[in-house]
């Protein structure tokens, strides 16, 4: 019985590969682990390997083509034995797509090699498109497809496959019009700029916006107003109490397990999570564009003997409690000894600085250029608090954004504090 | 943490180190290598052709070698002052997704240009790193049975001017530069080591491997020059 060699994939994503160069040819003698063939995607050339002993019978594809994931290339067996492929050429009788779905664009399919003469014409010379059924509820489509129109949000349903028996594939939701681009205009309040979307996770870290008219205008009239970086300041009051609890409630369920939260730490995490939600307050000011970033990494600031810096918790956002604990005081540790290498202090896309152990009620923190933003911490302080008729203590936080002009706005600004406040008032909001 | 066993080589002739990577490649299948090795080492000036190459790309053929190798990638040019580096990985050991090691392979570099204060990113769909819109490095590799070889160059003091003979793979209008020319501030003098040692570093980060300089490698490096190549020093 003959042994089928199939197109293997180079990455779990991977639909098709090109199958560049047979390093071994009809009626060759192999083994198993024997190169046959090269195949290539991107960058990359991968070898497709024999799985069995024998003769290489029949070769099914031609160099140059491209040919989806797991169709049969090839047939390995006794000299002389036939192969399925023989009569007809048919591809892998369980698959319904064709055995090369294309050559490049840029050339035509070459023509068979003269051994193979029946290999291809089991491609139809012309596929007709595939007729969708009205009610079709299964959607016919690739695995890379069915993730790019998750990640999309785009209805697999109301695309035309374009690949083999009507399947969709990736450049055809590629094509499709996105849901987001579809109802943003109508979903959005018109205040909020585009760019206050949340972050998109595509695996993107993060997207390049050119300066229009108006902010080129108001990065050079700004700048030249106040400085190189026009600061502004946002002062907002928070109330601790629940954070307080929750604190509580948290290292006394760690007990002796070690490694307590800081207030610190809430705040690092409740700072990520709310840039995720405002990605405009995200951002690197870069001369002729804004970078926005898709990724949450804080810099952290650490008074050190003759100075300070600002260690990194990098993808904030994504980490727990003790982990941004453990890992801050880790990092600070080692930033007071001053063992802490550059990329372990650059590439932060907003700061926080925290003078609350030091009895500073309220104060600004400069702007860590090209990051838009910082956050200055000052010390929890028990309050008499107007409620109602009546007058309580709480404990209150007084928190002050410093941010750059070209990039935030004080609407900006404010949305992403109220958010924050939000998130420290109610620290159960950012389970959500 | 699994060790990846650095060696450098110094110049080696294209073909000297293309046999030489191969055998290590072998040796890494086959398990007569127990550890991942990494090859360091600069080209006197060729010109080389991977699987996806045009020859339309290759504008001035006078006056250079040429090979064309088993690599992924179009045309490019090695010479002295590019930092070549080839990953013999057992991918079997990481991730067995050749998309993962590509943008694994960038993400080093980009490690290693951030140590040397270079902004560096991805292009996406052009593999390869970038930095303020010119490329930098370049990346082709080749697997089988999970085993790498070839791998990058970063253009550390490489004479620009040599790009102009080809069309950087097959991307028109590619303007190339090194780290030599985006250093802002850098000691020129000392530029070479630095960035071989950022390399060494942005390897260690991005594939969470330590790094070794290990002497039984560098033995039978030498052994291996000596059999099978010139140094040409």
């Amino acid at each position: 019985m003959a042994t089928k060699v199939h197109m293997e994939a180079l990455s779990p994503t991977m639909e098709e590969g090109r199958l560049v160069k047979w390093t071994k040819h009809e009626g060759d003698p192999v083994k198993s682990g024997d190169t046959l063939a090269e195949v290539e995607t991107d960058k990359a050339v991968m070898e497709l390997v024999a799985r069995a002993d024998g003769q290489l019978l029949k070769v099914m594809v031609p160099e140059g083509t491209t040919v989806p994931v797991g169709n049969v290339v090839a047939w390995i067996g006794k000299p002389g034995e036939k192969v399925d492929g023989d009569g007809a050429g048919a591809p892998a009788p369980k698959s319904q797509r064709s055995a090369v779905s294309g050559a490049r664009e840029d050339k035509p399919a070459p023509a068979p090699p003269s051994a193979s003469p029946r290999a291809a014409p089991s491609i139809p010379a012309n596929p007709s498109p595939p007729i969708a059924p009205a009610d079709a509820t299964r959607v016919k489509a690739s695995p890379l497809a069915k993730r790019l129109a998750k990640d999309a949000g785009v209805d697999l349903k109301l695309i035309q496959g374009s690949g083999p028996g009507g399947r969709v594939i990736k450049r055809d939701v590629e094509a499709a019009p996105t849901a987001s681009a579809a109802t943003a205009s109508a979903a959005q309040a018109p205040a909020v700029p585009r760019t206050a979307d949340r972050a998109p996770r595509t695996g993107v870290p993060y997207e390049d916006v050119p300066l229009t008219q108006i902010r080129k205008t108001i990065a050079k009239r700004l700048a030249a107003s106040i400085g190189p970086i026009p600061h502004f300041f946002l002062t907002t009051e928070i109330d601790m109490e629940r954070a307080v609890e929750a604190r509580e409630a948290l290292n006394q369920q760690l007990g002796e397990a070690g490694g307590k939260i800081s207030f610190n730490d809430i705040i690092i995490k409740a700072v990520a999570l709310a840039l995720v939600q405002h990605r405009a307050c995200n951002a690197w000011f870069q001369d002729d564009h804004i970078r926005y970033w898709n990724e949450v990494h804080i810099g952290m600031a650490v008074a050190i003997e003759d100075g300070l810096i600002t260690p990194v918790i990098r993808n904030a956002d994504q980490k727990n409690l003790r982990e941004i604990g453990a890992e801050s005081r880790e990092l600070a540790g080692r930033a007071r000894n001053r063992r802490l290498k550059p990329d372990e202090y650059t590439g932060a896309t907003f700061s926080v600085s925290n003078l609350g152990m030091f009895d500073i009620d309220q104060f600004t923190a400069v702007i860590n250029p090209p990051e838009a933003g910082i956050v200055a911490i000052g010390s929890i302080v028990a309050k008499a608090i107007p409620d109602g008729d009546r007058v309580v203590v709480r404990r209150r936080l007084r928190l002050t954004m410093s941010c750059d002009h070209r990039v935030i706005d004080g609407a900006t600004g404010a949305v992403f504090l109220k958010t924050l406040k939000q998130m420290l008032e109610n620290p159960l909001a950012m389970l959500l | 943490m699994s060790v990846l066993d650095v060696i450098q080589a110094g110049l080696v002739p294209y073909p000297d180190a293309l046999a030489w990577q191969r055998q290590l490649a072998e040796d890494r299948i086959a398990g007569r290598l127990s550890r991942d090795v990494l090859l360091l080492l600069e080209h006197p000036p060729v010109v080389t052709f991977g699987r996806n190459s045009q020859v339309s790309h290759l504008l001035q053929p006078d006056g250079i070698d040429v090979f064309e190798v088993e690599r992924g990638g179009d045309v490019t040019f090695h010479g002295p002052g590019q930092l070549v580096g080839y990953p013999i990985l057992d991918l079997g050991a990481y991730k067995k997704d050749l998309h993962w090691y590509l943008r694994t392979l960038e993400q080093a570099l980009i490690y290693a240009l951030a140590l040397l204060d270079i902004p560096a990113e991805r292009n996406p769909g052009f593999t390869g790193v970038w930095t303020r819109r010119r490329k930098i490095a370049s990346i082709g590799i080749h697997v089988k049975q999970w085993v790498t070889w070839h791998g990058f160059a970063l253009n550390v003091t490489t004479d620009l001017a040599h790009f102009d003979r080809i069309v950087p793979c097959g991307i028109q209008g590619v303007q190339m530069t090194s780290v030599e020319r985006e250093l802002r501030n850098g000691k020129r003098e000392t530029v070479w080591r630095e960035s071989v040692d950022a390399v060494l570093q942005g390897f260690e980060r991005a594939f969470g491997v330590s790094v070794s300089h290990s002497k039984e490698c560098a033995r039978q490096s030498l052994s291996f020059r000596t059999a099978h190549a010139e140094p040409r020093l």
